[in-house]
């Protein structure tokens, strides 16, 4: 198809529609709602009028400033841990043997995947003003202030987000050549300068790639920072609040703070995209590392260093399942375990479960189907259309999903497309949310398949639509399945978008999560969390039995 | 039993020219090689045919049938490709019979040729083996079977062999020359190794630069080559830059290259005086008791000795020759440092135009002819 493609005289065929299906996707649920924004910023809240009130304000009151400072120092500093605890973490596993790796790789997936305001939580918990370990630290005679504000930010942003550190590192560390350290050392340098002049610039731009994911995430999180955070606004609490408080007909100021937000996401994401431009290092040849065996007291430490790093991060998980368990009265906890907090939510809020596993289900139907389709167009078909397409279907990594979320009310909230308050439009927040990873996954698989299979296919006789039906679609299924799962899972957790656009009757888990624990009912959102936790093991486990080689390329991937 | 038809074929990428007035008519049956270096536009030919491109001038014949503007899946050619291309899913069967059952013929005539299939290739009890459990050359095999299967007009092979090791190439053209001869099925094959479209085909074209620079049997592309560009690439040839002199005699003038001194056949229709001279290192007799003919003497430079043959650098005159010592007994390499003689015969040379590089031909053939066969 790649080369019946190339012919002068393009034909209209099946790929014709699908590209204007995807530009309509596009233009509608991307373009119009962030247009909507864009126009809103550039809007005099009063008068209606072209302004640059809105940017004149933002620039001139400290209360704004300030929550971008915040988001700044949040986002840094979660960067900053996370290569603290990634690059140790990923050297050892990866160079040394450590016992039960692979079960610190699982849990520390586990971490990355789990929904962020559930890190929040359990260390609210935890720490929180009447936190049970803060309590047991003051009857020691430790005093701790309250985990809240930025510090309760960074240690739950950070311990979520090293795996990427972790994860990218480890995969370079694996495929550098040996024969590049081993030529260094042949050449008379020690192994601290091997490591320090070989070693390390190649894995660089691995490091910078992960580092930067962490920043973007850690810089567009919403449930974090609006549980733990107290009255530390960042950007996207402060677009929150602004939107839902904002009484005008316009929301000026929510949507200014959003293109702020975008812009340094977009700043992030071009730093990243040029630092993984620049990831030509690793080698294709098998020469892998050698694994060393530690003994004595270096093993001992090594091994220290990484169960603490992936115990730590853990942690939360754990205490919210522990809790799940524990006896409640109303919003108290009592002595004695049970079941009664599942029981729970299972009589008072089915609906929410119910909700949270079809809304998510039919985003996902949605993605594989059309992500595979697009991610074909971008692979084979190097049509100006394509061209085109490409970097608008790049735009969901720069956007927050507090601004989509703005963006889709205000722009949904009018005619053709009354859509605030259907399931429809929380399924699509998670449709376009998730729609470019499964393109960018579907073209890269493709770019691995030989055209030359499909040519076989059709010069064999059979005509582009079954050779795509037989030969492509087989070979890219393993690879389609595990986006979807992987999909799936970021859908059930999704919140920061949602929870601008649920009504009562459209209310999903990680909403619900949310609710619980600002009302302090801890039983119901610990059970609820332990659900969404299970369900992203579930996940993780299918992921690694269809592609054999774990989640965490699939995370990585981007 | 197919013949082809190219007709005034001309491809463009772009800018680029990839085929321009490619005129070709292959025979039914026949085995038929393109070869050029890579970048030559043989492939761009093998895959417009194949209908993977489309030619922006031209036709394409497939007997009695203009098929330039069918889609790729309905010319009924059976393509072999350089990496493989079996299906990494599929098994050994599923892969031979994917086009018969595009074809929809019956279940037992499906196994009947898949079993026939891949009888022919020596890979009888594969059918359920997958391709990761293959060997380069096995899978290479199932795509000769999956392409011959579907009894296609013609089969057409892009460079099969070039991800097999020199073993390998070798057991594998034989046996791709003796399937073609067999099932008697025209073949297009594409390759950049002189050496294989020699040994395999019945006719050779050569490619350079999107045109067809000779079309002829391997015996005439190497012995009788019509342009500079030829004589170079198929096989070595030893070429001096020379100033052509004073007849000699009827038919031959003198040529001047440096201190060099030979006597040539003189060009048909040519005044230029500048010309290139060429012959081939085995053309070069060292024979140090010949006393007339183009005697030439030298001083060795290097030697190399590859089995059964030496190669003898050596500077003659100011230029710098190389020739082929064949089946060379003990002593028989002479030392860097010691004198040579060589007799290069008048019939072994070839004068080529300097500036278009075409072959200038002697004024009467007969003269020169002898000791070509």
């Amino acid at each position: 198809m790649s080369a019946a493609a190339k012919g002068p005289p393009r034909q209209i065929d099946v790929w014709t529609f699908v590209t204007l299906g995807g530009f309509a996707i596009v233009g509608i649920f991307l373009v119009w709602p962030l247009a909507d924004v864009f126009r809103y910023s550039f809007t005099d809240k009063e008068s209606g009028l072209l302004s640059f009130s809105n940017w004149l304000e933002f620039l001139s009151k400290k209360y704004y400033l300030r929550a971008f400072l915040h988001s700044m120092f949040v986002a840094v500093s979660t960067t900053a841990l996370s290569l603290l605890f990634g690059i140790p973490l990923a050297f050892l596993t990866t160079r040394y043997r450590i016992r039960g790796s692979a079960l610190l790789n699982t849990v520390a997936v586990l971490a990355l995947l789990s929904p962020p305001f559930i890190g929040a939580y359990s260390w609210v918990t935890m720490l929180g003003r009447s936190g049970f370990l803060r309590l047991a630290l003051d009857s020691i005679g430790i005093h701790l202030p309250p985990i809240y504000g930025a510090l309760g930010i960074v240690l739950a942003d950070s311990l979520q987000y090293y795996p990427f550190v972790s994860l990218m590192t480890a995969g370079a560390l694996m495929t550098i050549d040996r024969s590049l350290e081993e030529a260094s050392e042949n050449l008379g340098a020690s192994s601290t300068r091997t490591f320090f002049r070989v070693t390390l610039p190649l894995v660089l731009p691995s490091v910078t790639g992960g580092a930067l994911i962490a920043f973007m995430m850690s810089l567009s999180n919403f449930g974090t920072p609006m549980i733990i955070g107290g009255n530390y606004l960042v950007l996207p609490t402060l677009a929150y609040n602004l939107f839902t408080s904002e009484v005008a007909e316009r929301p000026g100021m929510a949507s200014t703070v959003s293109l702020v937000l975008m812009l340094c996401a977009a700043a992030i994401i071009s730093l990243q995209q040029w630092a993984s431009a620049r990831r030509k290092y690793a080698s294709m040849l098998v020469n892998r590392p050698i694994i060393k065996r530690l003994r004595g007291l270096p093993s001992a430490l090594a091994h220290a260093v990484c169960y603490c790093i992936v115990g730590l991060s853990a942690l939360p998980l754990a205490v919210v399942v522990f809790y799940s368990f524990k006896n409640t009265k109303g919003p108290v906890f009592i002595k004695g375990f049970g079941l009664e907090s599942y029981r729970q939510i299972l009589f008072d809020v089915p609906k929410t479960v119910m909700n949270s596993f079809t809304y998510s289900l039919i985003a996902v139907a949605l993605i594989a189907v059309v992500g595979t389709l697009l991610g074909f167009i971008l692979a084979r078909r190097r049509t100006l259309a394509a061209r085109i397409l490409d970097p608008l279907l790049m735009i969901p990594y720069i956007v927050p999903g507090t601004v989509l979320g703005i963006g889709y009310i205000v722009a949904f909230n009018q005619k053709p497309f009354f859509l605030v308050g259907t399931s429809i439009i929380i399924i699509m927040t998670y449709f376009i949310r998730r729609l470019p990873y499964s393109v960018r996954s579907a073209s890269s698989i493709l770019r691995q398949i030989d055209p030359a299979l499909e040519e076989a296919g059709i010069n064999l006789g059979s005509p582009p639509g079954r050779t795509f039906r037989t030969i492509t679609l087989p070979l890219m299924k393993a690879g389609i399945i595990s986006g979807a799962i992987m999909s799936w899972v970021t859908s059930m957790n999704e919140l920061s978008a949602s929870i601008l656009l649920y009504v009562g009757r459209t209310m999903t888990m990680p909403i619900k999560v949310y609710l619980s624990v600002l009302d302090g009912f801890f039983g119901t959102a610990s059970a609820m969390s332990t659900i969404l936790l299970v369900v992203t093991g579930i996940a993780l486990y299918l992921v690694n039995r269809w592609t054999g080689k774990g989640a965490a390329q699939a995370v990585v991937g981007v | 039993m197919t013949s082809i038809r190219i007709v005034d074929l001309e491809k463009r990428f772009g800018e680029v020219i990839a085929l321009s007035d490619v005129n070709l008519s292959i025979e039914k049956g026949e085995f038929f090689t393109l070869l050029g270096p890579s970048g030559c536009g043989k492939t761009t030919l093998l895959r417009t045919i194949a209908g993977f491109h489309r030619q922006d001038k031209g036709e394409v014949w497939l007997g009695e049938e203009r098929v330039d503007e069918l889609p790729a899946h309905r010319r009924d050619t059976g393509m072999v490709f350089q990496n493989y291309a079996v299906f990494p899913h599929l098994t050994v069967f599923q892969n031979v019979a994917y086009g018969l059952q595009v074809r929809k013929l019956p279940k037992p005539e499906i196994e009947r040729r898949v079993s026939a299939a891949l009888k022919t290739v020596h890979l009888e009890g594969y059918e359920k083996r997958t391709p990761d459990q293959l060997s380069g050359g096995q899978q290479q095999r199932v795509g000769l079977a999956r392409a011959m299967a579907i009894e296609p007009r013609v089969l057409l092979f892009d460079e099969p062999l070039s991800n097999l090791d020199a073993k390998l190439r070798v057991e594998m053209r034989d046996e791709i020359r003796a399937v073609q001869k067999q099932l008697g099925i025209t073949a297009v094959y594409v390759t950049h190794d002189q050496e294989e479209a020699l040994v395999i085909s019945d006719r050779i074209a050569v490619v350079s630069g999107g045109r067809v620079q000779q079309v002829g049997a391997p015996w005439d592309i190497y012995k009788d080559p019509e342009n500079l560009f030829v004589a170079s690439f198929v096989g070595k040839v030893n070429l001096i830059a020379a100033e052509l002199g004073e007849a000699a005699g009827p038919g031959f003038r003198m040529a001047r290259a440096g201190s060099l001194q030979l006597r040539v056949p003189a060009p048909e229709g040519f005044d230029g005086s500048t010309v290139t001279l060429a012959f081939r290192p085995e053309d070069a007799v060292e024979d140090p008791q010949a006393e007339a003919g183009n005697l030439v003497s030298g001083k060795v430079l290097r030697t190399s000795f590859l089995g059964t043959v030496a190669g003898i650098v050596a500077e003659c005159g100011g230029s710098t020759l190389i020739v082929d010592r064949h089946h060379p007994r003990a002593g028989d390499i002479p030392a860097p440092g010691s004198t040579i003689r060589l007799s290069l015969p008048t019939e072994g040379l070839m004068l080529f135009d300097p500036v278009d590089g075409a072959r200038l031909r002697p004024a009467m053939p007969g003269r020169t002819a002898g000791g070509a066969g």
